[in-house]
């Protein structure tokens, strides 16, 4: 048993360390006074001083993670539904409508929102163009999740409550949410990230004059990647530890609680 | 509650639409923050630029039906296949007081004869950026494709070499080597290109379209095959970080690809008026020469010659001499069919 | 009374099913279906369509008749399948000690794995170019794996560790008591019960790959083209719409296949394994 567990920590650890490695790089080359930035020169701040006057970047990012809050808060909702529909009723176009998207090369999910808002629609495009196109691409990643929560659960549980007179709505608060509350917070997650990368499908439905970051650091990496690029990354991080940290501490019960 | 709340937030961040604002589709980096200032003074409007890295991302977000920008600022068949799908509106010339400036060889181009619809602001060249000390330790040749095509000269830099990641330019290249035009339409000939191509493929590190800049610069890559102001700026960062070599970029002997980018009318853009304020702003000599100064881009304009940092305009890797300029040739679209085809090689190529 | 439990058990069935329902079908199938229709369209002589009607099945009839398509699906399902497998090997030891930790710790660790990816992606090649770069590994095969690895693990470990963390801790006490070794526990117990978790973890881990274009062009070398490469290639460099269109609908349809088959013989084994549960 020790010994088992002494190697599940070291392959746990690696993982770790995999994840983490290219990270570190990015952080400590944002302080580097270089603007090649191909190896460690000497230590700065200018990159964050730069930063904070570059209107552009903190606009974009801003715009990025209020889009990523917001469109991934839409896709756990409609995914967690997606997830629960096709658990418990089994609808047989479900899991196709719900998996397509993810497996739709997204240039041509990018390119065919744009169509649809545009020559169908003849909808604007902005911020909204941009949250429907997200939601649309991360809602499969939550319901897969969970489902495969609910795989395998005993639905006994479920009929219990509602033996006991429990109506939907009670039974879905008691016994389903706390159950599938792990895998809403990893859908979130899942979708927050891959809403705050997105580049492809952004870079499409864009409206004119709304940039994301990683449309503002694409067209910036093509000339240069200096370190107000690791920068604004590394603030970027920081920012979103920091607000994940918050909205725990301010609903301890939505993250913590679970039965 | 949350989500009601990044609703407001939301809300709250769109942007204001000004009344007065032009907006521009623009390559990053092309016009800098100080020139963006003083036209926002001049018009008194603001000035919002959008990205794009390549002429076909803003192509096809156009054909998909993106709306909303006053100007473009396309390259020559990029221009062309704007004009002929009807996407520009023609451009005032009576507005636009210095378009004297534009240097003559570069007006009434085969993309838009007259220039009804364009008008040029910058060049490019796609040719070959060396490690110059390098080079001459290896006895090798810089001015010519040879240095990337013939298996001779690739053996002493196996593994060292980038080419641009792009059917039109890389097999451009192959053609000019061979002697033909870019412009070729009989097939034989691009098979002749393909062949040259696999043939050299196995001394390459990589295709590459923007990290070539850092390689060289580094001196991971010695040779790579990429734009002129590109080059430019690996030369320039390689000296700023006091790199113990230099880096140098000539256009081959045999001919090479030119590029020419122009201002544009985008037909669903609102400010025409400000859009002609704006090009005509940007036609006067020190403000053309800032794409030059700024990213080391040729320039189409007489009057900014005074302006332009000597060491650049001295370069006849971005300035090229007349003579050397009979030798260059515009991409110009091809067919579907034929597109096709080259497609196919393309994908062999990158297959093989 | 039996009246009153039913009709709201009927419409709660609606209520979950609906709104992804009419979302996706509004937002997704129909604008899919506009482009997959693309396929069957001519190219415009500067790109884009060519005007209505013109149809034709030349895009499909180009790709199905040259062996040099399939061979790049081949490869691309190749990288797919090599990069899930890793995946799986590097998530399942972090996912299980994820969930086998205090509760009070578990969404701490999680963010730990997720956190990275609220970087930036481009920056975080960068960081693997100037890893990789000094090593001699950049623009080799094996770049392009890592990098899909690193692109993707967190998919793998984040349905992984929501499945793991479901079982009951008894089960593997109860195998403990009947003297089953750690290796058996595991092999018995604990891995036919993650399979849900494996096989959703798969589903977004295999499937985005295949369309991925970024890392085998930025770590990739002179032959490493995927069918994400393809497809981008055709919209973005190309100018041909319909190719582009029947190569994703192409690409979508062997995936939706692959995927029907895996439920398909997931629901065969997990009846298997059901009698262990």
């Amino acid at each position: 048993m020790k010994r088992s567990q002494f190697w599940l920590w070291a392959a746990a650890l690696a993982t770790y360390a995999f994840l983490y490695i290219p990270l570190a790089v990015v952080v400590l080359f944002s302080f580097n006074d270089s603007v090649l930035n191909a190896e460690w020169v000497g230590f700065t701040t200018r990159w964050y001083v730069k930063l904070l006057h570059d209107d552009d970047m903190l606009h974009a990012a801003a715009n990025s993670l209020l889009i990523a809050l917001a469109s991934s808060s839409v896709a756990t909702l409609l995914g967690a539904m997606a997830g629960l529909a096709m658990h418990r009723y089994r609808p047989r176009w479900l899991p196709f409508l719900v998996l397509t998207p993810v497996a739709m090369p997204e240039i041509l999910l990018g390119v065919s929102l744009l169509l649809f808002f545009r020559q169908v629609l003849d909808l604007s495009l902005g911020l909204f163009s941009i949250l429907a196109a997200h939601i649309t691409f991360s809602i499969g990643f939550v319901a897969v999740i969970v489902r495969a929560r609910l795989a395998g659960m005993d639905e006994s549980t479920f009929e219990a409550a509602r033996n006991l007179g429990a109506t939907p709505w009670a039974t879905f608060r008691r016994v389903t949410l706390p159950l599938i509350m792990p895998a809403l917070v990893a859908g979130f997650l899942m979708a927050f990230t891959l809403s705050i990368d997105d580049f492809v499908i952004t870079f499409f439905v864009a409206g004119v004059g709304v940039n994301t970051l990683p449309l503002q650091i694409y067209s910036m990496i093509k000339v240069a990647v200096t370190p107000e690029v690791n920068a604004i990354s590394t603030l970027l991080m920081a920012l979103t530890l920091t607000l994940i940290l918050i909205a725990s501490r301010i609903a301890p019960d939505v993250l913590k609680g679970r039965a | 509650m949350a989500l009601v709340l990044t609703a407001l937030l939301l809300l709250a961040s769109l942007p204001l639409r000004a009344a007065d604002t032009l907006y521009l589709y623009n390559w990053n980096n092309y016009i800098s923050e100080d020139t963006v200032r003083r036209f926002e003074a001049h018009c008194r409007c603001r000035l919002k630029q959008d990205y794009y890295s390549d002429n076909e991302e803003m192509l096809a977000k156009l054909e998909a039906g993106a709306v909303g920008y006053d100007i473009l600022v396309p390259t020559g068949n990029a221009v062309e296949s704007l004009v002929r799908r009807k996407a520009l509106r023609e451009i005032d010339k009576a507005r636009l007081p210095h378009f004297g400036n534009v240097k003559r060889e570069f007006l009434d181009i085969w993309f838009d004869p007259g220039n009804r619809y364009s008008v040029p602001y910058a060049t490019s060249v796609s040719l070959l950026g060396y490690n110059a000390d390098k080079m001459r330790e290896l006895g090798l040749p810089t001015d010519t494709w040879a240095l990337i095509f013939e298996p001779k000269h690739l053996k002493k830099i196996k593994g060292r070499v980038t080419v641009l990641n792009s059917q039109r330019e890389l097999m451009a290249a192959a053609m000019k080597y061979l002697g033909y035009s870019v412009q070729e339409h009989e097939p034989a000939r691009w098979e002749e290109a393909k062949q040259l191509i696999l043939r050299a493929k196995p001394y390459w590190a990589a295709f590459s379209n923007s990290t070539y800049i850092k390689d060289l610069a580094i001196g991971t890559v010695w040779v790579a095959h990429g734009y002129s102001n590109d080059m430019f700026r690996a030369q320039q960062d390689a000296a700023a970080a006091k790199r113990p070599f230099q880096i140098g970029f000539a256009t081959p002997k045999e001919g090479a690809v030119l590029a020419v980018d122009n201002f544009v009318l985008h037909q669903s853009g609102r400010r025409p008026d400000l859009a002609h304020q704006f090009i005509d702003f940007m036609l006067a000599g020190e403000n053309a020469a800032d794409v030059s100064n700024l990213i080391g881009a040729g320039n189409t304009n007489a009057a900014a010659t005074p302006h332009i940092l000597p060491e650049i305009a001295a370069n006849p890797g971005i300035f090229p001499p007349p003579d050397e300029l009979q030798r260059l040739e515009m991409l110009r679209d091809f067919d579907p069919k034929l597109r096709r085809t080259l497609s196919r090689m393309w994908t062999e190529i990158k297959v093989r | 009374m039996s009246a009153a439990r039913t009709q709201p058990a009927g419409l709660s069935k609606w209520v979950v099913t609906l709104p992804p329902t009419i979302f996706l079908l509004v937002f997704f199938l129909v604008p899919a279906l506009i482009v997959a229709l693309a396929g069957f369209r001519e190219t415009g002589e500067f790109g884009g369509l060519a005007p209505w009607p013109g149809l034709s099945l030349d895009a499909y009839r180009f790709l199905l008749g040259d062996v040099i398509y399939l061979e790049i699906f081949a490869r691309s399902f190749l990288v797919a399948a090599l990069t899930t497998l890793l995946c799986i090997v590097f998530a399942y030891p972090l996912a299980w000690l994820i969930a086998r930790s205090p509760k009070q710790r578990r969404d701490v660790l999680v963010l730990l794995v997720i956190l990275p990816f609220a970087s930036n992606f481009l920056v975080r090649i960068y960081a693997w170019i100037m890893l990789l770069g000094p090593a001699n590994l950049l623009y080799t095969p094996f770049a392009v794996i890592v990098g899909m690895v690193y692109a993707h693990l967190p998919f793998m470990v984040l349905p992984l560790y929501i499945n793991l963390e479901k079982h009951d801790p008894a089960l593997l006490e109860a195998a403990q008591d009947l003297g089953a070794n750690a290796w058996t526990r595991f092999w018995r117990v604990t891995f036919p019960l993650s399979l849900p978790g494996i096989f959703s973890g798969s589903a977004l881990v295999f499937i985005p790959v295949l369309g991925m274009f970024a890392v085998p062009e930025l770590l990739g070398g002179t032959g490493d083209i995927l069918i994400g490469n393809l497809i981008k290639e055709q919209f973005l460099e190309n100018r041909d719409w319909p190719l582009g269109s029947a190569l994703s609908i192409m690409l979508t349809a062997c995936v939706l296949l692959l995927a029907g088959l895996a439920a398909w013989a997931a629901k065969r084994g997990l009846h298997g394994t059901e009698a262990v549960s």
